[in-house]
């Protein structure tokens, strides 16, 4: 843990995206994840900061894996946590989401975790509650917790950010992941490379900090530092977006003869859940390189790190 | 085999040559050219060409046959033999067979027969999506990759503008290249003929301009949008032209073809419902004839097609709503061009860069020029030879010719492929 990000304070009521966090702000949670993941690799408790708070998993859109994450990294730190998969509730029919809001609100919750399928909505919902918010996914637009994760894997894996040239490839336009991910590692000091599709490379990714857009993942891979990953939904692989599972990975598939091309040492990453065969090859995914399960680890490290920041401090 | 035609009247478009002089062939390729025969040494033959005009073989950008599916209207190799007789050396091969050319295997099979049955050089155009429904985007990488030389929808276009976008965007990323009917298919609906006064005293259902003009400005701007290299296949208003020179002028990478018959008839054929001028785009009004005429004088069209659309006579003799739409057309292209020659509405040389070096620049191929290191793809012409047209002794398998019974002026005489003489009459 540096001294220079101890003196930094986390100044944030919520967590809704990357777009708004200074790099120390990322410094501090990263340090406070790493010793929590190193504590939990350790064997140790957690000091349970959380104790008697209340942490509400709000998912209007399902997602297992995130929510189990959440509700590790809350259940670490001693919290009480109230799973609401939304999206099979009654809920979710009639109700708007400031409805949904107001209703939680008057339960007193100590953080409210959102996924939400409509870009903006988290945000929408943190100007109508008094906790803690904290942005699991909305739309194609944040997803600030995979980013943090996806930064303290690759540090933890290099050493460092700076510096470092990351290539993330797929469908960057449809994914939350990119955005926030490539915000944070250009917040750090990383060179982002965007890569996939035409179809599914948006314009104006430099807004978010990309260094470069392309279509052509061969050129983007040489000299790489980190390669990612992003899944491709299904329904935009046949015929709507590009024209097929084998097309793309002839083009876009990481392949072994392919990651060649990345620095000998490079790292391999993949948000999950993958699609083997069609955007990576199992030998690299399961290979010495690939941080993929690291990433889940840090996942819930990086979380506990964030209820920590908004919901501990009462 | 090396060998010198001398006594030529050379006609290359490309440069703008028109001379008397010889040309060397070895191995193939154009060896030297030269306006004094002397200066040429060769160790083969020497042929004389008795003042014939030599020029590049025709490339023909959109051919239709039968092959695979409905082999009894055409086959790769019936259509070669028709394209060669009629001066057309390098010719597309359009995807709208049964099944539909959609895959690598797919196109892979067109090359395979190509090579094996055919002499004249055949490059197939992929379908732009799946089965041509316009649902999904086909595999545009991969069947570039195979050899599919541009990608087409056929005679209907994707009538989904977000499908054609993103698919006109993914094919920009694979430098591929579209070419598109410029149609709105539910104005068109279910017309046979021109829209007018014409079609209105036959009592036949109209095909309006409109339609067109809709079609290629809705494919013109996704192109320009989504940086996409777009052939407007058939254009047949002079209206349609402004649109292409409107996006050209904005730096548009987009091309246009006529189809060489509807430089020939005009809408008044069609009268006494002869299913032969059945046609799509159809034939328009006289004066729009002669304004596409002096529209390819200046230059405004990219290339002229055949249009070639092999249709037996189960499908022609029908009554004029019914029957299919189509004209063979690879073996009266250079006739229909020459006669605007005759009539004085063309030289020689802007009737054949439309046919040669200007679809070869579209394609990005070497031939259709007559310069020193490219394949000796080459047509011997009489451009005075009158002959009379009958289908009878047409070469191809389907004999729906509108040109049936017409006198026509100007003909191929032999026809050279890669150096080897593969049609002579």
């Amino acid at each position: 843990m540096s001294q220079q990000a101890y003196q930094h304070t986390f100044d944030h009521a919520h967590l809704l995206g990357i777009e708004g966090l200074h790099p120390l702000d990322i410094s501090l949670i990263l340090d406070l994840a790493d010793s929590y993941a190193d504590a939990t690799r350790a064997g140790k408790q957690l000091e349970p900061i959380l104790i008697g708070r209340t942490v509400v998993n709000l998912f209007f859109e399902n997602s297992t894996r995130t929510m189990s994450s959440f509700e590790i990294a809350a259940k670490r730190l001693g919290a009480h946590v109230v799973n609401m998969p939304i999206a099979n509730s009654s809920v979710k029919k009639g109700e708007t989401l400031i409805d949904t809001a107001m209703t939680l609100n008057a339960m007193r919750p100590d953080a409210l975790v959102v996924r939400h399928s409509a870009s903006g909505g988290p945000k929408l919902l943190s100007r109508k509650v008094d906790c803690a918010v904290v942005n699991a996914g909305d739309g194609t637009n944040e997803h600030p917790t995979q980013a943090l994760l996806d930064a303290l894997t690759i540090r933890r894996a290099k050493g460092r950010i700076e510096g470092l040239k990351v290539v993330i490839c797929g469908d960057i336009a449809h994914s939350r992941v990119a955005r926030s991910t490539t915000k944070a590692l250009h917040l750090m000091g990383a060179q982002i490379t965007l890569c996939g599709p035409k179809t599914l490379l948006p314009s104006g990714t430099e807004t978010w900090g990309a260094h470069a857009a392309t279509t052509d993942f061969d050129a983007a891979l040489e000299d790489a530092d980190v390669v990612m990953m992003l899944r491709l939904q299904l329904e935009r692989m046949d015929g709507a977006f590009l024209p097929s599972r084998r097309e793309y990975f002839r083009y876009f598939g990481l392949t072994t003869d392919r990651f060649a091309r990345a620095k000998p040492d490079a790292t391999v990453m993949h948000p999950g859940p993958m699609n083997r065969g069609i955007e990576i090859e199992s030998a690299i995914a399961d290979g010495p390189q690939s941080v993929i399960t690291e990433q889940v680890e840090m996942g819930v490290a990086v979380r506990s790190a964030i209820l920590h920041l908004l919901a501990g401090g009462k | 085999m090396d060998y010198i035609i001398e006594n030529a009247r050379l006609l290359d478009p490309a440069t703008g040559r028109d001379e008397m002089g010889a040309i060397r062939i070895k191995d193939g390729i154009i060896a030297a050219i030269s306006a004094d025969a002397s200066s040429l040494k060769t160790t083969g033959e020497r042929i004389d060409a008795g003042g014939l005009c030599l020029a590049p073989g025709l490339i023909d950008l959109r051919v239709k046959t039968g092959e695979p599916g409905d082999e009894y209207k055409e086959t790769l190799e019936t259509a070669s033999n028709a394209a060669l007789s009629g001066g057309v050396t390098s010719f597309v091969v359009m995807p709208d067979t049964q099944p539909v050319i959609d895959g690598v295997a797919l196109v892979r099979f067109i090359e395979d027969r190509a090579r094996d049955t055919a002499k004249a050089k055949i490059y197939p155009a992929g379908g732009l999506t799946t089965g041509l429904k316009g649902e999904s985007m086909a595999e545009i990488g991969l069947m570039s990759e195979a050899g599919a030389i541009l990608f087409t929808n056929g005679d209907k276009p994707v009538t989904n503008s977000s499908i054609l976008k993103r698919t006109m965007s993914y094919a920009a990323s694979r430098d591929a290249t579209i070419m598109s009917r410029p149609d709105e298919t539910t104005l068109t609906g279910s017309g046979v003929m021109n829209a007018g006064a014409l079609a209105s005293r036959l009592g036949l259902s109209g095909m309006a301009p409109e339609a067109e003009w809709i079609g290629a400005a809705r494919d013109l701007t996704l192109a320009e949008a989504t940086g996409c290299r777009l052939i407007v296949d058939q254009a047949s208003t002079p209206r349609t032209l402004e649109l292409i020179a409107a996006a050209k002028a904005r730096g548009a990478d987009v091309f246009t073809t006529i189809a060489a018959y509807s430089l020939y008839f005009n809408e008044g054929d069609v009268d006494d419902y002869l299913t032969y001028c059945k046609v799509n785009p159809p034939f328009r009004d006289a004066d729009t004839r002669d304004a596409m005429i002096a529209a390819l004088k200046a230059g405004e069209i990219d290339a002229v097609v055949s249009a070639h659309d092999p249709q037996p006579p189960e499908e022609k003799r029908l009554p004029f709503s019914e029957a299919a739409f189509g004209a063979a057309g690879l073996e009266t292209t250079l006739s229909a061009l020459l006669t605007l020659v005759q009539n004085g509405a063309l030289t020689l040389l802007e009737a054949l860069g439309p046919v040669t070096n200007r679809p070869a620049d579209i394609l990005g191929l070497p031939q259709g020029r007559l310069s020193e290191g490219t394949p000796a793809d080459l047509i011997l012409f009489d451009p005075n030879k009158p002959w009379y047209c009958e289908r009878e002794d047409l070469v191809s398998r389907s004999l729906n010719s509108p040109f049936d019974g017409k006198h026509l002026q100007g003909r191929a005489i032999q026809t050279f492929v890669d150096g080897e003489l593969v049609a002579s009459r």
